[in-house]
């Protein structure tokens, strides 16, 4: 009677699962482009925060930045990295959360349960689209930077970046799940992912050296992990391309992802388990 | 309360196929509430299994628990014979299709086409396996004209069909609708009704929640009512009917130029002991109720209309047989108002 495959093996069921992956790419593409005001909306807040940071950096003189591999570093410089980080940092972690929140509104988030989807399947095929979106749109923004604003950044240093930003991405898809299980279970809350995302960036030395914060958010800062993949990054593409760098930025960053991921995930399951507990699924 | 009424399957033609789903002895509270208390259930294979009851009944929590948005706090949930554990997540969900009540279960702003490919997709088809499936499943509900208009921008009717056919897609074995009807005009309850019945004659069990008494006649194998999370009665419609007496019923009636109270005073005078009559409030003054009192009989009561010269020229039951042995099954004593 079925026309689905019937039931399969662990790894089989992995493979299955891993081949919905498209089809939530597809849908979010498909849903975006539907807005098309919004989406071209992105583009131009970006063009419009590029024109910002390039006046700024008109009046920030070069001796209060920190130099990388010796030479004096412009504001825009020091800026264009940040800039490439924080985008992945606020539109990954606002996705995981909206998502979480669409579903629930639209009536669709029981619907999907009821698949025989994992819902680990569900959490990643939820991101897909801004993990191929998030680097198309920085690498746009770079060429950019470069075309229209001149900055410089080593392409030598651009392997070891992606290396040290590797394993920031499961630290932030895990803070993202702890939101979006914070949602599910108390139906509000996506100013939580604004405050993560503002905490992240600020004390991270994003937009200002921390050599000016006052003591307190120097130590804050030394702790976020933010802090040494945007150092990193710093360093190798502006400064020497060097794969030291990458040694010595992703060890500690190792299990603080893998803590980070895997109570997200649990917190998410445990959010799920509650709400099918008490019968509130459906309700926003 | 009334008793729990249980009629011998045997009776039914299908009682021969083997069980789809079935709910054994299935409890579930929320807080103090026992919104499901013991409640057991069997479908089988090509059987539309009504699931009635009025508002609070425990109609939509036991279908939720059936697919798995609830847990229940006790009992058995079986498909196909085999407990839903035993089937684990994935192998438990391939088996059934579910379609919910409301509209808001779809992507409102990609195609009818791209929601059920979509779903195709989570179900386990490969891409061009699940857009040929959507496509069966659009022409299935005559929705193919509309596969590439947004879902918003259908009417209530259409997401309904559209609902049924994502329920479809996997072609499970069991389909569980719940009051899928209730915001429909006539013709598009009757639309998806026959949709489900299609499936089921193609071997689909059913499970239909309802509130509506008057779809389940000629469309329902087997009814269970259910009232306050427990099962009232379980049967077939005949013998949900057969467990009613209708005592009431509107007559139209033609006193010559006699009308109004004049009429009703005299149908009373012939009438009695055996029924009285009241007047109906209308412009005519000819339309009564009246209630056969224990014992009286119909024909009787209508022969002694005739023969004092009032003609009858109409009588319906004033409730359907189903909906008078609803109401007896679900009503509550003095104690429980």
């Amino acid at each position: 009677m079925s026309h689905i495959p019937a039931s399969v093996g662990r790894w089989a069921a992995l493979r299955e699962d891993l081949g919905k992956i498209p089809a939530f790419f597809r849908r979010d593409l498909l849903i975006l482009w539907s807005y098309r005001t919004a989406f071209f909306s992105d583009w131009i807040n970006m063009l419009v925060q590029v024109m910002v940071f390039y006046f700024l950096s008109n009046i920030v003189p070069s001796n209060r930045l920190p130099e990388y591999g010796g030479q004096p570093t412009s504001y825009i410089e020091f800026v264009t990295v940040a800039i490439a980080l924080t985008a992945f940092v606020s539109i990954s972690l606002s996705r995981v959360t909206s998502a979480v929140s669409t579903e629930q509104n639209q009536g669709t988030l029981e619907a999907l349960l009821m698949t025989p989807t994992a819902s680990s399947t569900i959490q990643l095929g939820w991101v897909m689209y801004d993990l191929l979106y998030v680097p198309f749109r920085t690498a746009v923004f770079l060429v950019l930077m470069r075309v229209v604003l001149g900055v410089t950044l080593s392409p030598a240093g651009i392997l070891p970046t992606v290396v040290m930003f590797l394993p920031f991405i499961p630290f932030v898809w895990g803070i993202g799940l702890m939101s979006a299980a914070a949602i599910l279970t108390f139906r509000r809350g996506q100013g939580l992912v604004g405050i993560w995302a503002v905490l992240l960036t600020l004390t991270s030395g994003a937009y200002f050296p921390t050599r000016y914060f006052p003591g307190w958010l120097q130590t804050i800062a030394e702790l976020n992990p933010m802090t040494r993949v945007l150092n990193g990054a710093r360093e190798a593409l502006l400064g020497h391309p060097d794969w030291s760098l990458v040694w010595s930025a992703v060890p500690p960053l190792l299990p603080l992802a893998a803590v980070t991921i895997t109570l997200g995930a649990l917190a998410f399951r445990l959010a799920l388990t509650r709400e099918r507990r008490r019968g509130t699924l459906g309700l926003y | 309360m009334a008793d729990v009424l249980i009629r011998s399957p045997e009776q039914d033609s299908a009682h021969q196929r083997p069980v789809a789903a079935e709910a054994q002895d299935v409890v579930r509270h929320f807080g103090a509430t026992r919104a499901l208390d013991g409640v057991s259930l069997q479908v089988r294979e090509g059987e539309i299994h009504a699931l009635l009851g009025p508002n609070g009944a425990g109609k939509t929590t036991l279908l939720r628990s059936f697919t798995g948005l609830v847990q229940p706090s006790g009992g058995t949930i079986r498909l196909r014979g085999i407990p839903s554990e035993e089937l684990g997540y994935r192998g438990y969900r391939k088996l059934f299709g579910f379609v919910p009540s409301g509209d808001r279960s779809f992507y409102l702003r990609i195609s009818g086409l791209e929601n059920l490919v979509f779903f195709g997709r989570l179900y386990g088809l490969r891409k061009p396996r699940a857009f040929a499936r959507a496509w069966e499943c659009l022409r299935a509900v005559g929705l193919e004209e509309a596969a590439r208009t947004w879902v918003g921008l259908y009417s209530h009717g259409m997401q309904k069909r559209l609902s049924v056919a994502r329920g479809l897609l996997s072609d499970p074995v069991v389909l569980f609708v719940d009051e899928a009807t209730h915001d429909l005009d006539p013709e598009g309850a009757r639309r998806v009704q026959d949709l489900v019945a299609d499936a089921a004659s193609r071997g689909t069990a059913v499970v239909w929640a309802t509130q509506r008494l008057d779809e389940i006649r000629g469309f329902a194998d087997r009814v269970t009512v259910l009232d306050r999370g427990a099962v009232r009665f379980v049967g077939t419609v005949p013998q949900l009917m057969a467990i009613s007496e209708v005592r009431r019923y509107v007559l139209h009636l033609d006193g010559g130029t006699s009308a109004g109270a004049t009429l009703m005073l005299a149908a009373n005078d012939v009438l009695r002991p055996m029924a009285t009559v009241s007047l109906v409030d209308d412009s005519q003054g000819r339309n009564c109720l009246m209630d056969l009192e224990d014992g009286a009989v119909l024909g009787d009561a209508i022969s002694a209309l005739t023969a004092a010269g009032i003609r009858v020229l109409a009588c319906r039951e004033d409730r359907s047989g189903i909906e008078t042995a609803f109401l007896n099954l679900t009503k509550k004593t003095d104690q429980e108002v």
